[in-house]
């Protein structure tokens, strides 16, 4: 049990700069999510952590003890990688004994541990096998409790999921978020797939291009993303950007699509909006804000009518998509209430969630 | 089984490759029985199958009962040692270094690979007398050791070769998982690689032992006293006089090729699947 730190931390491959100052204060028994596209630096930031790949600049901390120069074994960590990596020679009590065999753990104690663990992840019947009899979720299991009985400071996961079917990777989501619940340890985990990220998480990190661009609990970046980049990494499908302008109009702004186009700003935005009067600007609104009018909503000046490109029926929902200024906008709608491809269909911009987004900084205004 | 047109006219071509193959590897052997097998007048009648076929050769041969055989049992218990000698020295050898280059990725690693496979290009031969001068600089001359350090020396660069195209095959992350669990790099070569590797370790040894067993060149000229030599040279010692025994050279011939035809065969396995691991994309 123990906060991890990461202070100004970067990696340096020669010339290329893969992790840039990158901050982190991670509180003890946080489930911790990086997530962000490949190359984004976050499973390098993880390996730094647990000392596979030095550290180019900054401070690591696991617990109140700075570990740069730590050796792995050192760290007091357990990690879950993407392959499992089990050691396909050794039966699964094997496999999860290894680290306390080599740190001499006395028999018993060890028999006990790797019992206590596969109770855990309900795979006391498969210790006398080997990796190779096992199915890819029970092996995921394996690689799970391997990390476990070592009871360490710090659980690391490397991509844990994505070998794994889309059935088996909800499930396994579940499971690791009960034995996080069960355990209660530090937590760093590292996925490309946002909803993986969002349903774990105490809170998520995004990264892109080295950086952390935002760090928050799961509705903190849906609901206010400080940058364009997280706007459309999370949520799916993702957010519509639009290009638009402001105009005064009487007291109020108007939200300025197209000559055809434009909608009232809801009133309390408009005094945080109105120095932007004039400026090139992008909107952005998620698909779940551009629905069918709805007898509760008010006001008709935020309805549109448009012809439909492509529908698609999701069973609870339907997306429908049009475009606006060339543009593919989605939005969706009750099923009931959809209408066909090439029909024009009467929809309810939901502007109370509007983004804006200046262009030139990515960075949502 | 159907037989499909297509599949009858590979199969034909494959015969055709396949009979002129065994026919001609098997003819020298079916030479070397035939002597064998005949008695000291006959060898040289040309017949396909002797008049008076004998196993009197093996008895004498056994029995040590001729000057040319007089230390036989001594030769090929001499050709044992330093053969298994060989191997194991060999494997050790390989195993470790291509541990180092492959999986701790140590600096220049893969240079000295290349340099000690640079050393094929170099004749066997024409290396003789400069490792006839080192062993004599290491006072090991007319030591047996002489012949393993030889042996391991040309066996070693191909061993090597293999064992690190084996190794780069193994995950990455196994080492990682290991290192994470607290291996040091001694347990992780012990508990992780060696095992995981150990079809090839086989394929290697078995190469190892085979070109120790077979070598002639080395062990003529680091060995001289007759306790010492490996039965290889002392089959060459028959050809010494003008009327050698050929029935009897045969004969031992013969027997010094069985056991590596055993071996080979108990590990045929792995020979095939450790010697080309790499080679394609499994």
């Amino acid at each position: 049990m123990a906060e991890v730190a990461l202070r100004n931390v970067s990696k340096k491959y020669d010339e290329v700069e893969a992790v840039r100052n990158v901050n982190l204060e991670i509180p003890d028994k946080e489930f911790l999510v990086l997530v962000g596209p490949s190359g984004c630096g976050k499973s390098t930031t993880l390996r730094m952590i647990a000392g596979l790949e030095e550290v180019s600049g900054g401070d690591i901390f696991i617990g109140t003890e700075k570990v740069n120069d730590v050796p792995p074994k050192d760290r007091d960590i357990a990690m879950v990688f993407q392959n499992y990596a089990l050691y396909p020679h050794m039966t699964v009590f094997e496999n999860m004994s290894f680290g306390l065999r080599l740190r001499r753990v006395p028999k018993p104690e060890i028999r006990e541990r790797v019992e206590h663990a596969a109770k855990i992840l309900d795979i006391t019947d498969l210790l006398q096998r080997r990796p190779k009899q096992l199915s890819g979720g029970q092996r995921q299991r394996v690689a799970m409790g391997r990390a476990i009985v070592r009871n360490p400071k710090v659980f690391l996961f490397d991509e844990p999921l994505s070998n794994l079917d889309a059935k088996l990777r909800v499930q396994m989501r579940t499971e690791i978020k009960r034995v996080h619940q069960k355990v209660k340890t530090t937590t760093v985990y590292v996925t490309h797939d946002q909803v993986e990220a969002m349903t774990l998480a105490d809170r998520v990190v995004v990264m892109n291009g080295g950086r952390v661009d935002q760090v928050g609990t799961p509705n903190d970046l849906y609901h206010k993303p400080r940058t364009r980049f997280v706007a459309g990494f999370i949520g799916s499908p993702t957010m519509n950007f639009i290009p638009c302008g402001l105009q005064q109009s009487g007291a109020g702004l108007n939200l300025q699509i197209s000559d055809k186009l434009s909608f009232p700003v809801p009133e309390n935005r408009a005094p945080k909006y109105k120095a932007l009067v004039g400026k090139e600007l992008v909107l952005g609104l998620r698909p779940e804000h551009i629905t069918e009018p709805r007898s509760e909503q008010r006001g008709s000046a935020c309805e549109f009518t448009v012809p439909l490109d492509v529908v698609e029926p999701m069973g609870m929902e339907t997306m429908v998509f049009f475009t606006v200024k060339g543009i593919e906008v989605c939005g969706r709608v009750e099923p009931s209430s959809a209408k066909g491809p090439g029909e024009p269909m009467r929809l309810y911009a939901n502007l109370d969630h509007m983004h804006l987004i200046d262009p030139a900084s990515d960075l949502v205004l | 089984m159907k037989l499909s047109l297509r599949g009858v006219a590979t199969e034909a071509r494959l015969l055709l490759i396949g009979i002129p193959l065994l026919l001609w590897t098997m003819l020298p052997i079916y030479h070397l029985f035939l002597f064998a097998i005949s008695p000291k007048d006959s060898a040289f009648a040309g017949n396909l199958w002797p008049d008076h076929p004998t196993l009197r050769n093996f008895a004498v041969v056994f029995g040590e009962q001729h000057y040319y055989l007089s230390h036989f049992w001594r030769q090929l218990f001499n050709s044992l040692v330093i053969a298994l000698a060989v191997g194991a020295i060999t494997l050790l050898v390989a195993a470790a270094a291509a541990f180092a280059i492959s999986r701790l990725k140590v600096k220049g690693g893969r240079t000295v690979m290349n340099l000690a496979l640079f050393t094929y290009f170099i004749p066997a031969a024409f290396l003789a007398v400069p490792m006839y001068r080192t062993m004599g600089i290491y006072g090991l001359l007319n030591s047996q050791w002489a012949l393993i350090w030889a042996m391991v020396t040309i066996a070693a660069p191909y061993a090597i070769w293999v064992l690190k195209q084996a190794s780069d095959k193994l995950p990455y992350e196994l080492d990682e998982a290991a290192v994470i669990d607290g291996a040091s790099p001694l347990q992780l070569f012990r508990l992780v690689y060696v095992p995981l590797i150990m079809p090839s370790l086989v394929a290697v040894g078995t190469y190892a032992i085979l070109l120790a067993w077979n070598e002639y060149l080395y062990a003529f000229l680091l060995l001289s006293k007759d306790t010492d030599v490996t039965l290889a040279v002392g089959l060459g010692n028959f050809l010494a006089a003008d009327d050698s025994p050929w029935e009897l050279l045969m004969a031992t011939g013969l027997i010094y090729a069985l056991p590596p035809a055993a071996i080979y065969y108990a590990f045929k396995r792995y020979m095939v699947a450790g010697l080309t691991a790499g080679a394609v994309k499994g």
